[in-house]
């Protein structure tokens, strides 16, 4: 059984898990520099920075990081980021300065940013954390097939602990490419395997249920419905994706609050679903990202953590 | 773990599918020449690894990475025999630069470009018809590392049969800040050469189809099995290698595959010709491999490919296959003078060497000092 042992929150208005479930007309921006400090963020791109500060308050959350240092091995420790449009802008900024000036137009201190798992690298850095270290940039659904990968990398034994990170940042490059405002934030979560997470004391906020990935959100739903044993207590998904949601029952798209979530919006949606459930939701949550326009549509399940959910799995 | 490797496909500088490729490396033909998508003027390295598909010179196109990972991917479902229609097929692609070239088109030039096409999961469904598709993007052992989750995948019984691919498309922010760095740029990419001056970058994509063990043989060819991969991170600095990591990527690799270093029989390296990767590459297998070190036969393909990023890894496995089932070992070309580090090991030099290769070791490093390495046996 796979556990989400910590929560950790960056968005614009929202720090915590209860404030991102609860938020309607969130204002302000995340400031790296007071949750980090200022040291060491010179250079760093906005979405490495909105990463930065996600992954610092999981890994505190979780009990993994006190007082600045480590509580683990980080050997043991894999990262997984989700970011569509993290480097987009480096990228997109060098090229036109190669076209205006020449390549002795461009500054060396966007050579790490050009590669698009800047943010997992710098992450991985800066808390020590040398297990796999993986970036998904895979499009609408990337966020919620972070944590599906997440959770396949402990089932197969390759790290204990998973830190799964989502951001996008906001600027005027990606707004043309997406044709709006994104959110310049994100979340992160910790998962463990239950019995790592029992050994070390860690409190579990959800266990990790269902996942699907399919070619539409009909289809997804109803094998959902095939495998959880429970109907959902409430639900985030895009509005598109509503209509196939069991009636009667509280939903959200996350994307009406904050505008283009992108490859932040499944890691957030679980960020909310476990503020949904600390907040009493009477039953498992479902999680919907994709919708039946894009290339796939992925869900997830995220199930309240019951006393039984501490045990070993019985099977 | 023993996973067959059942079909395989690749596209890159010196050839348009898997027996071009490798005839070209067998004969020792590279395929770098003139640059042909950026303008000459702006940068003072002209020379590039490209793959020729644009209809004149100078005159760049979107989408060019993503035509690569659709031929390699196509090449390789065929090969094993599942045609072009993967629904229901996981296909999990590996690259450093995703379709960030075309971004930088539609941002400079404005060329017709959106979001849906960053990640290959569009193309993929529409070409396949797989909605069960995943872009990573792991810099330049990417390949290696969906490698490795795509054997996870089959070991973990959520899937029959995985693509695994890689593909890269140089792009001009990538190659321009290196160029800013190198105002006396690299003439040709020198592996382990004391005179190695840095990398030079290519296109590439490759692909391979992998299945369970447990199955009944579903066809294709058995080109091979995959063994075990191990995936390390650094941790230590964005773009520098570490040799610690990269050793125990090595190590955690052999552990996976139940395998020791003496049982290697070929060395395929990541190699990419810069004073720091082959340094830090050959100490880490001189210190894995111990007395063992003389054993195997060490190549890599990069001076004849250039450093095809998120592909390479994939790209060194496909040729690890053809090595095993020809007996052909493609030369370090460009290798006249080897390092003092790497005295004592076998290295292939000059032209290609015949040796049976049964067990075979691949790496891939990348920005982030992100490790990945594979092993690899024969049919």
């Amino acid at each position: 059984m796979i556990t989400v042992t910590g929560v950790g929150v960056a968005m614009p208005g929202a720090d915590s898990a209860a404030a991102l479930a609860t938020a309607r007309n969130p204002e302000g921006t995340v400031e790296p520099a007071a949750v980090l400090g200022k040291k060491g963020l010179r250079y760093k791109d906005r979405a490495t920075q909105l990463g930065l500060c996600a992954a610092q308050r999981v890994l505190t959350d979780a009990g993994l990081l006190r007082d600045g240092e480590p509580t683990v091995d980080g050997s043991r420790t894999a990262v997984l980021v989700s970011s569509n449009l993290g480097n987009v802008d480096t990228v997109c900024r060098v090229t036109r300065t190669i076209a205006e000036e020449g390549t002795h137009g461009v500054s060396p201190m966007d050579t790490p940013n050009a590669s698009s798992n800047i943010i997992a690298s710098e992450i991985a850095i800066r808390f020590g954390l040398k297990g796999p270290n993986l970036t998904l940039c895979n499009g609408p659904a990337s966020g919620l097939d972070a944590v599906r990968w997440g959770a396949a990398l402990l089932r197969s034994d390759r790290a204990d602990h998973v830190v799964v990170v989502g951001v996008e940042p906001d600027n005027e490059i990606v707004r043309g490419l997406v044709g709006g405002p994104v959110v310049d934030g994100g979340a992160a979560l910790v998962l463990e395997r239950a019995e790592a997470a029992e050994a070390r004391g860690a409190t579990v906020r959800a266990v990790v249920g269902a996942h699907t990935r399919g070619p539409d959100v009909a289809g997804n739903i109803a094998e959902l419905a095939e495998t959880e044993p429970e109907p959902p207590a409430a639900w985030f998904a895009p509005a598109a994706a509503a209509p196939a949601l069991p009636a009667g029952r509280p939903g959200r798209d996350l994307t009406a609050t904050w505008g283009e979530l992108s490859g932040a919006l499944g890691v957030v949606q679980c960020a909310a679903a476990i503020g949904a459930l600390d907040a009493g939701a009477d039953g498992p949550v479902w999680l919907v990202a994709g919708t039946d326009t894009d290339d796939g549509v992925a869900t997830l399940v995220l199930r309240r953590p019951t006393p039984a959910a501490a045990e070993p799995a019985l099977r | 773990m023993r996973l067959p490797i059942t079909g395989i496909g690749a596209v890159a500088s010196i050839g348009r599918d898997v027996d071009e490729v490798f005839g070209s490396l067998c004969a020792g033909r590279g395929g770098l020449g003139p640059m042909r998508g950026f303008d000459h003027e702006l940068y003072n390295g002209r020379q590039l690894f490209e793959i020729d598909d644009r209809s004149e010179p100078g005159a760049d196109r979107t989408l060019r990475a993503t035509g690569f990972l659709l031929d390699a991917v196509g090449q390789a479902a065929a090969d094993a025999g599942l045609g072009d229609d993967l629904s229901g097929i996981p296909v999990l692609v590996g690259t450093g630069l995703r379709e960030l070239r075309s971004a930088e088109l539609w941002w400079r030039d404005g060329a017709p470009f959106g979001a849906d096409r960053l990640h290959f999961g569009t193309a993929l469904r529409e070409r396949f018809g797989t909605a069960d598709t995943l872009t990573v993007s792991n810099a330049c052992s990417a390949s290696l590392y969906t490698l490795a989750l795509g054997a996870d995948m089959l070991a973990l019984g959520e899937a029959d049969t995985v693509v695994v691919a890689g593909v890269d498309a140089i792009t001009e922010s990538m190659h321009g800040l290196a160029d800013r760095v190198q105002p006396d740029p690299p003439t040709a990419l020198r592996t382990l050469d004391v005179n190695r001056k840095g990398t030079i970058l290519g296109d590439g994509a490759a692909a391979v189809v992998l299945r369970r063990e447990d199955l009944r043989w579903p066809g294709g060819r058995l080109w091979g099995r995959l063994r075990g991969v191990g995936m390390t991170c650094d941790a230590k600095h964005p773009t520098a290698p570490d040799r610690e990591q990269v050793a125990e990527a090595m190590r955690q690799a052999h552990r996976h595959a139940g395998t020791r270093p003496g049982d290697i029989d070929m060395v395929m390296l990541h190699g990419t010709g810069t004073p720091l990767n082959d340094l830090v590459e050959i100490t880490a297998y001189g210190e894995v491999f111990g007395d063992a070190a003389g054993g195997p036969v060490v190549t890599g393909i990069k001076p004849m490919t250039g450093h095809t990023s998120g592909s390479a890894g994939l790209l060194s496995l496909v040729v690890t296959l053809q090595t095993m089932a020809t007996g052909k070992v493609p030369p370090l070309v460009n290798l006249d003078d080897p390092i003092e580090e790497a005295a004592g090991i076998r290295l292939v030099r000059g032209q290609e060497a015949k040796h049976e290769v049964s067990l075979a070791q691949v790496h891939g490093f990348g920005f982030g000092g992100i490790n990945a390495v594979a092993i690899v046996e024969g049919a």
